[in-house]
């Protein structure tokens, strides 16, 4: 009797959610799948040669209650025969604050530029711009805290800062526990019904990102630049390169006939990046001493129909190089450039297989590659809504 | 929050200006003591504007979609963030028909009010008798929804318990004019089911016409006015008409199709590719309701439109 009582409460207290749930359910879960051949490796890249699984996403996002929000974002990554679970983001976020407030904390993507923020199958590219892997790690993730606040104009202005560990972006071994602090301003409207755009600036302050001294902290790795952390070979996630300061500026412009994206539209977007204070101020006598870098790409992809897009995307870097000789260092300025052609069919919304051509100058290698890649990125479960 | 604006003001001009800004305050205190602001309604697609409109006609609507656009394909643009921000109720189809673009503008839009279980979030599906639920959805059934045919706006029958369920959600989010919304309300409904008898009287000719569609758009409508959806251009829900698909859709022969219907959004050359076959008129029928539109006027012209086009009748009894 007592039983079926239990039983019948719990039955209902089951049903009951189900009756009164959203028509959008809760939780989310959802796989990406990401596999690849292609024929060379990009600088910087966290694909290798032939084939390979790229980035297997799973993600789970919840309604935590009325006041939370929490998501969480796990990638797969297998090199050779080991495989790396990765916490690309583990967050919390406010949902009810007033004022057009967010508070977020835990492990996310930085809201630094425009491309940073969105999960890399939503790319319409195989690989970041070679500006991105050079001065980001690809997609910057950390852990600490953001606010941001939305203003209630017509035009769309985003305000946000955050603050964060820098660990992955430190050029130093003894780092500050909160190295990085972020600032990001977007604003963004329609044109007409047929386009909008999107203009954002960011700033980021990297308490460990300049080097002080080299020759010193050669400690255990085989590369000669104690500042550099994602060489060729070890498929780090953190940036080539770091500074003090890191400007960026993007803008995305998009296009579809009468604002339908259905059939045919256009993107483009562009981003600018400047590194300063890469290294220590000492030796901005010396040779070609790397006090501003710049990296910027420019990119357009055309959708013809619901189950072709075509892309093109330019991107450039400048990185150093920095040989010691005794207690000198000599500083070599060099220039990352690349330009990728891309060809991709949908089979669905859900599944794409893209084909990319890249032809990639490496200055410091003194090499010109052409590489070309086959991949898939498919989707299972919930897919979240993309970002513009 | 007023008295603070209100002490330094009257303090500093208190000796010359006193009255004439007395009178200002005073002007300023009235009309922020009115319904503070008036409501401003963020609409996922037109037809919940016009909607919106019939109950609260003060409101400050936004459409986010246009009758051009796929509800299904919608960016989550940055004016669409803004709008969302400052939005205190947003009215949506739902049942996942904008699955891939509102919980982005939910997310980024910071507003506690239009998050889902808030009462500034109302979905229109939940107040419908959904069609084509499925208690198993799989994504090689193309993108089909788990919880029904989300295109709820021909849910003609319907459209009363959302009128009532609209209602009560205004009266909630702004108390200060219930009278308002319930008695337009009342009208509202008074007006559609009278409507009803009507368009069931002049559509009756309709009864038994066999149509090929593309996409379930006017699911509800078939489904009220007895009309049957032989065949669908989409070989299978989101994915795009092909040649062999349309191919097959030939074989069906001439006998067993009355018309080729498609919406005002969509693609219009593969209903001319299957008409080029089984030579049958072809029919636009409008998605949503067009620039100021009320929803009745949405129904009258697609129930004149399938008469006319059908040939069952040449001409509509004056409204």
């Amino acid at each position: 009797m007592k039983k079926s009582v239990i039983s019948l409460f719990v039955c209902s207290a089951l049903a009951a959610p189900a009756a009164f749930s959203s028509p959008i359910s809760n939780p989310e879960i959802g796989v990406v799948l990401d596999g690849y051949y292609q024929s060379g490796e990009r600088q910087l890249s966290e694909r290798e040669e032939g084939f390979g699984l790229g980035h297997t996403e799973i993600n789970m996002s919840a309604n935590i209650d009325d006041k939370f929000r929490g998501s969480l974002t796990t990638v797969l990554e297998s090199h050779g025969d080991h495989a790396d679970l990765l916490i690309e983001e583990a967050f919390i976020e406010t949902t009810s604050l007033p004022h057009g407030l967010n508070i977020k904390g835990g492990r996310f993507l930085s809201s630094f530029g425009s491309l940073n923020n969105q999960h890399l199958h939503e790319d319409a590219f195989a690989e970041r711009p070679v500006a991105y892997r050079n001065y980001l790690g690809g997609h910057f993730y950390d852990d600490g805290v953001s606010a941001s606040v939305v203003l209630p104009t017509d035009l769309y202005i985003r305000l946000g800062v955050e603050a964060l560990s820098g660990q992955q972006m430190s050029a130093i071994d003894d780092p500050s526990t909160v190295g990085i602090y972020s600032a990001t301003a977007t604003f963004g409207g329609d044109i007409s019904t047929a386009s909008s755009w999107q203009l954002g600036f960011s700033y980021l302050r990297n308490d460990n990102g300049r080097v002080d001294s080299f020759g010193d902290h050669d400690h255990d790795h085989d590369h000669d630049h104690p500042h550099r952390f994602g060489h060729d070979h070890d498929h780090s996630h953190s940036a080539s390169v770091t500074g003090k300061h890191l400007y960026g500026m993007d803008f995305v412009w998009k296009w579809a006939p009468n604002g339908n994206y259905k059939y045919q539209n256009l993107t483009v977007s562009a981003e600018w990046l400047r590194l300063n204070d890469a290294t220590s101020r000492d030796y901005k006598f010396e040779h070609d001493y790397p006090g501003t870098l710049d990296a910027f790409y420019l990119s357009g992809v055309y959708r013809l129909s619901p189950s072709w897009s075509v892309g093109a995307r330019y991107s450039e870097a400048e990185d150093f190089d920095v040989k010691m000789y005794g207690h000198y260092p000599y500083f070599k300025r060099e220039t990352e450039r690349e330009f990728d052609l891309m060809l991709a069919w949908n089979s669905s919304h859900f599944g794409t297989i893209r084909g990319q051509y890249t032809r990639a100058e490496n200055q410091r290698h003194d090499r010109e590659d052409n590489i070309f890649t086959l991949q898939y990125v498919m989707s299972f479960g919930a897919h979240g809504a993309h970002a513009f | 929050m007023l008295s603070k604006w209100l002490k330094p003001a009257t303090h500093n001009q208190q000796s010359r200006f006193a009255p004439k800004t007395l009178a200002l305050l005073a002007i300023f205190a009235a009309s922020y003591a009115l319904p503070s602001h008036a409501l401003n309604v963020f609409v996922c697609e037109p037809e919940w504007g016009a909607l919106v409109r019939a109950h609260a006609p003060h409101a400050n609507i936004y459409a986010a979609t246009t009758s051009r656009q796929d509800p299904h394909y919608v960016q989550a643009r940055p004016s669409l963030i803004s709008q969302m921000r400052r939005a205190d109720l947003a009215v949506c189809s739902g049942a996942e028909l904008e699955i891939g673009w509102l919980p982005m503008l939910q997310a980024r839009s910071n507003n506690a009010k239009v998050q889902d279980g808030q009462s500034g979030m109302f979905y229109a599906s939940e107040y419908v008798a959904m069609l084509d639920t499925h208690d198993h959805v799989d994504r090689s059934m193309g993108d089909i929804h788990a919880h029904g045919n989300p295109h709820v706006q021909f849910a003609v029958k319907d459209m009363p318990r959302i009128s009532t369920a609209l209602t009560a959600r205004l009266v909630d989010i702004d108390p200060d004019n219930a009278r308002q919304y319930q008695a337009n309300g009342i009208r509202f409904r008074g007006h559609w089911h009278r409507q009803i008898t009507q368009w069931e009287e002049v559509a009756e000719p309709l009864q038994g016409l066999n149509v090929v569609g593309y996409h379930g758009t006017y699911r509800y409508l078939f489904d009220w006015l007895g009309i049957a959806q032989v065949g669908d251009l989409e070989p299978k829900p989101g994915l795009s008409p092909t040649n062999a698909h349309i191919h097959s859709l030939a074989q069906l022969g001439a006998d067993a199709v009355d018309l080729i219907v498609y919406s005002s959004h969509q693609d219009s050359r593969p209903a001319s590719w299957l008409q080029q076959r089984i030579d049958k008129p072809v029919l636009e029928l409008p998605l949503t309701v067009e620039g100021d539109q009320s929803l009745t006027e949405m129904i009258d012209i697609v129930i004149g439109d399938l008469l006319k086009q059908t040939g069952k009748q040449t001409h509509l009894p004056v409204q």
